[in-house]
């Protein structure tokens, strides 16, 4: 599927290199994975990165959690609307660790937010309303971590990704 | 529209539950409001009541056994879940499909949408208080559902496409059949128009009224017809064309303002659209094989990652897969147009009316088990 | 009044069970036919399997509906609660006694037969709200409000335009009106009177598109949410009673009662003219709640307020004002 990536790649870049000087910055085949760029950033980092989104006019698709035995990965895809120019920041998160919430600077992110808590138990710092969103009340337990019920497969997360990252 | 910050003397807020049973929120969507009389302070919807785990589901199945619970997820444009799903591993795979199985995909995916958008159709005036049209476009959708229940062999739920092409090819009779469709709902434009669009009680209901501009879409990820109707013509047929879409030709119908009315008339366009696609789909169907030789029995997609977005009848959905090298995907994410839409309410809703709620909440065209899960 | 009670009584007796009857027959008539009216309005046949034509459909209905247990929720205002809808269902019936079906047939013809009509009238918002509110239910109470706030903004239209009629007739009695009505009915000469007693009757009689107070999409089913068995029945029975009261009245006001048109009654009895007409009407109200869209209650009550009052009140002040001419 040729789709071509119709922004010049650099602007967003720049953008985010000047709030988070941290960022892993790399290209990323479109044919393959859907996105054009993918942001790797500390965990802190993430509320600046988010801001510079913003002022490039991305909007958040989804937030995904998901879960290796050696730590989780919360992914946030962005996209714009007026081009095609899918973005994916990737956060690694060790057990047990916190994420600050951009339901700040997304609206959306709220309840995304409160799905991955759902789903995987990552407590998002900052966010004004952590209840349940799918799951009743009164559960204590998080579905789609990998020890949870039937599980085919548990990795580390160089298994799949090879080592780079 | 009204303010409420005169704060009268002596009135007090209050809480009214609208659903989860009841009429108007189509399936079991709970939305606190906090009223000042009939005027809403306060929005919560409050969802979860059709969870079923479809993401965890898929941790426990191969990319086969997988299949039918995309078009489950949303069960009024399950053919577009289907076909989405079956793209996304296609493309994890590197799999070329027949040219012939994607114009046959596409022709069903269109027909799912008008059928979605008819139903999105009747429900809504059906919440504005006119009974009619409902069982009009019943009566329109019913013709959709026997052609695709003539190929695929269920109603709603379909389970047509297949990992490198679809089931079973098409014949004359289906062709025959969708081009009399279209003929016959073209022909109902008129029924329509005059009965609910030149409807001034229609018009004075919809005008101006919920506004969900780009602002409020960029905040909340809103896309699909709702994003169209405030005049951005995103598209991800158009934006990262997938199957035939760049060889046809079709227009994204846009709005202005993003009120109900802009909504409302984008659906319709978006009908007329689908119909030419169609044709256009009908009149290059090119003959050949409808399923790829050489799909492995086992599907085991190389490790990696997809992210493959799609346009279904209510926006952008997509299917993020990771895949550990096996036959059993490491994670399957479903993003849902709907889980964005009905997030923007919170901002839309406060300072309308109740009548208008019910309004806004049925043309946002939100499923509610497609937002659970 | 030349008559005095002795013969005047027994006749009273008789009629009001005929009224019962008939008003309750008329009520499954109108049920059946509003189905049947939908239904071929929406591409169905509506009922066809009890009866001919479906018509014990509706009898069989209100078997079942006699048949269901009467629940009264337990936070209920108990009084209120049994009291709403026989309040809502008597009034209603009231107005068949002056109502004059033929020249011979009203069974007591007033002089004050219009007021007694539109004073009892009244007193279904009454009922109405006293169901909203004795159900202790959020979506009850909301159409109670709705509906007492649409009941007073319509009722002052109505009324006026009923005026313009009373001004040329100098007469409050039924049969006086219609006989003034000899040679043309008076919807030729008072069209905006007759339109727009005609819209208010529809408000009035809380039917589509002024159906607020019972929207069913957005407040449940409104006043009458708590309501189950017999008492949903009796608020069903009221409203279908109340159609054809009004559409009676407005076949009264404005189209010559029981007369034929110009005088020509054709060789047909007046109390089929009468009833012709009256359905009629009934067929366009039913007409109306399946073609249109629920109007918002903001709209309803300024449209009332900013449209309908000021025409009616200017179509009644030109109407004196002609009258004084001539």
């Amino acid at each position: 599927m040729g789709v071509e990536r119709s922004m010049p790649l650099d602007l967003l870049s720049k953008t985010i290199e000047n709030k988070v000087p941290e960022a892993k910055i790399n290209e990323t085949d479109h044919s393959k994975t859907g996105c054009f760029l993918e942001v790797v950033v500390p965990v802190a980092k993430i509320t600046d990165t988010a801001e510079a989104m913003y002022d490039e006019l991305y909007y958040l698709e989804a937030i995904t959690g998901l879960d290796f035995t050696d730590g989780f990965q919360v992914l946030y895809h962005f996209n714009k609307f007026e081009t095609r120019d899918r973005v994916v920041v990737r956060l690694m998160v060790g057990k047990g660790e916190k994420v600050p919430t951009i339901s700040c600077i997304y609206s959306a992110a709220l309840w995304h937010e409160r799905e991955v808590h759902d789903f995987f138990g990552i407590e998002f710092e900052g966010s004004p309303d952590m209840r349940p969103l799918l799951m009743p009340e009164d559960v204590d337990f998080h579905p789609l971590l990998k020890d949870f019920g039937k599980v085919n497969a548990y990795h580390r997360m160089d298994e799949i990704y090879g080592d780079d990252k | 529209m009204a303010t409420t910050n005169s704060e009268p003397v002596l009135t007090k807020e209050y809480f009214l539950n609208l659903g989860p049973q009841h009429p108007s929120t189509h399936g079991v969507l709970r939305v606190l409001l906090k009223l000042d009389g009939e005027y809403i302070v306060e929005a919560d919807p409050i969802i979860g009541y059709g969870h079923r785990g479809h993401e965890k589901m898929a941790e426990n199945r191969t990319y086969k056994q997988f299949m039918p619970n995309p078009s489950r997820v949303d069960y009024l444009s399950g053919f577009l879940y289907n076909h989405g799903y079956v793209l996304a591993v296609e493309k994890l795979m590197g799999l070329e499909v027949p040219e012939r199985a994607k114009y046959i995909r596409v022709i069903c995916s269109e027909l799912n949408r008008i059928s979605s958008h008819l139903l999105w159709f009747g429900t809504f005036l059906m919440d504005l208080g006119a009974f009619t049209p409902f069982l009009y476009c019943f009566d329109d959708r019913e013709v959709i559902l026997d052609l695709l229940d003539y190929i695929t062999g269920s109603r709603l739920t379909y389970c047509y496409c297949r990992i490198g092409g679809v089931a079973k090819d098409i014949d004359d009779q289906f062709i025959e059949g969708t081009l009399n469709f279209i003929k016959r709902l073209r022909s109902r434009w008129t029924d329509y128009h005059n009965l609910v669009t030149k409807n001034v009680i229609f018009i004075h209901r919809v005008k101006d009224i919920g506004i969900i501009d780009k602002n409020i879409a960029l905040k909340y990820g809103v896309t699909g017809p709702n994003l169209r109707g405030c005049g951005v013509p995103y598209d991800v047929r158009k934006a990262e064309p997938y199957e035939i879409y760049e060889e046809v030709d079709f227009e994204i119908p846009v709005g202005e303002k993003g009120d109900i009315w802009d909504r409302y008339m984008v659906r319709l366009n978006e009908m007329e659209q689908s119909c030419r696609i169609i044709e256009q789909a009908i009149k290059k169907l090119p003959r050949g094989p409808v399923k790829a030789s050489g799909v492995p029995v086992k599907i085991e997609p190389p490790k990696g990652e997809v992210y493959f977005p799609f346009e279904s009848a209510r926006g952008e959905a997509a299917f993020f897969i990771v895949s550990d090298g096996t036959e059993y995907p490491y994670r399957i994410r479903i993003r849902v147009p709907s889980f964005s839409n009905l997030q923007a309410l919170t901002e839309v809703l406060p300072g309308t009316l109740v009548a208008d709620t019910i309004a806004i909440l049925g043309s946002i065209d939100i499923v509610v088990p497609e937002i659970d899960r | 009044m030349e008559h005095i009670l002795s013969n005047e009584l027994g006749r009273l007796i008789v009629g009001l069970i005929v009224v019962l009857i008939f008003s309750q027959l008329n009520a499954l008539f109108l049920v059946w036919l509003e189905r049947k009216v939908a239904g071929h309005i929406q591409l169905r046949i509506g009922p066809k399997e009890v009866g001919p034509y479906g018509l014990l459909q509706t009898i069989v209905d209100g078997l079942k509906l006699v048949g269901k247990e009467l629940i009264t929720p337990k936070r209920a205002d108990r009084i209120l609660f049994i009291i709403a809808p026989v309040l809502v269902f008597v009034p209603v019936l009231v107005p068949f006694i002056v109502l004059p079906f033929s020249k011979s047939l009203p069974l007591n013809d007033m002089n004050v037969g219009l007021l007694v009509i539109f004073s009892f009238s009244t007193i279904n918002v009454l009922a109405i709200l006293i169901g909203g509110w004795g159900s202790n239910n959020k979506y009850a109470l909301l159409g109670a409000i709705r509906s007492v706030a649409q009941n007073i903004a319509y009722e002052i239209p109505l009324l006026l335009s009923v005026l313009s009629v009373v001004l040329m007739t100098k007469t409050l009695q039924m049969s006086k009106i219609v006989q003034a009505q000899g040679s043309y009915w008076f919807f030729l000469i008072q069209p905006i009177a007759a339109l727009t007693y005609f819209i208010c009757a529809t408000a009035e009689t809380n039917r589509a598109p002024f159906d607020i107070p019972e929207a069913e999409s957005e407040l449940v089913a409104g006043f009458h949410t708590e309501f189950s068995g017999m008492r949903f029945g009796l608020f069903f029975l009221a409203e279908y009673t109340n159609v054809f009261v009004v559409c009676a009245v407005a076949t009264t006001l404005f189209l010559g009662g029981w007369q034929g048109p110009f005088g020509f009654s054709l060789g047909i009895p007046g109390i089929i003219w009468f009833l012709a007409k009256t359905y009629l009407l009934v067929f366009v109200i039913m007409w109306f709640r399946w073609t249109f869209p629920r109007l918002r209650f903001d709209q309803l009550i300024s449209f009332s307020w900013k449209v309908l009052i000021p025409l009616a009140l200017a179509n009644l002040i030109i109407t004196a004002g002609v009258i004084k001419l001539i």
